[in-house]
């Protein structure tokens, strides 16, 4: 077994890596990042820009929701005026009957 | 300080009422109905409100250009109505709590109908100030239902009549005699 011992020493024993393997490393680290979140290499301003677009829509959009519900309500309050009125004017027609 | 602070509460308070009944005629005082209705539905558009929600109705839709027209000239839009499953649910005192604020010289009854067999009252009163109509009061009883409207500003009556010919109803003859009974 002294064969396989040996093996195994060579295969786990602690090897000194290359000089550059320190830089080789941060370099592939660092293209690495850029790839996986490619919003951190846009500029800035950019992302200012479209910051101030999504919160632009969200407020028309919120804005356009208030006015629809808005005028449902004005509808409504016709609705129910016009039947009120409606039905004085039937029981009006039922009195000169 | 905590002193201030409770007078600068009722200040604003006082102040957020004032601005709400300026621009409400009347006092509906019909908040205990609501806990027993069964469907309730409760309308309040001011001015600004009206304006803004004016923005939004298509004018080519005949209803809407008809609605917005109308609430052009408006100050504002207020309505409670009450649907119950039960009768005996509101009470006469609760009539006549609206009834009594609707009074001359201000107000004049227009048009009132009573239904003994419906056991239904519909009642039309306007505000009138220097000749002019500046709200009209709608008040509109049954056995299990409850209605007070309040429509405030420059009230074309003729307008306001057209508006039963909309939504499928038929028109309201121009007119009408007012206060007609049915007993």
């Amino acid at each position: 077994m002294d064969w396989l011992e040996d093996e195994l020493k060579q295969a786990l024993g602690r090897k000194q890596p290359s000089p550059d393997f320190e830089a080789r490393l941060i370099a592939a680290a660092g293209r690495r990042s850029v790839l996986r979140f490619p919003v951190l290499a846009m500029p800035r301003w950019l992302a200012a820009a479209a910051a101030v677009l999504v919160i632009t829509g969200a407020g028309a959009g919120y804005r356009h929701h208030q006015g629809e519900a808005a005028k449902e309500q004005v509808m409504l309050a016709m609705r129910i005026t016009g039947q009120k009125l409606n039905r004085i004017q039937m029981q009006m027609k039922g009195v000169r009957q | 300080m905590k002193l201030t602070r409770t007078l600068v509460l009722t200040w604003a308070t006082a102040c957020a009422l004032c601005t709400i009944l300026w621009a409400q005629q009347f006092q509906f005082n019909l908040d205990h109905l609501a806990a027993k209705a069964s469907d309730s539905v409760d309308v309040s558009l001011n001015s600004g409100m009206l304006q803004f929600a004016g923005k939004f109705l298509d004018g080519k839709d005949p209803d809407e250009a008809q609605v917005k027209k109308l609430i052009s000239r408006l100050e504002g839009i207020y309505i409670k109505s009450f649907e119950f499953k039960e009768e005996g649910v509101w009470s006469q005192a609760d009539l006549d709590r609206v009834r009594n604020q609707l009074k001359a010289p201000e107000w004049s009854r227009i048009v009132g109908t009573t239904s003994a067999e419906d056991k239904e009252t519909l009642e039309v009163h306007v505000r009138n100030q220097n000749g002019k109509v500046t709200g009209v009061a709608i008040l509109a009883t049954g056995p299990k239902e409850f209605t007070v409207a309040n429509i405030v500003g420059a009230v074309d009556l003729d307008s306001l009549a057209d508006l039963g010919g909309h939504f499928g109803l038929p028109s309201m003859e121009k007119g009408t005699e007012p206060q007609k009974k049915k007993k």
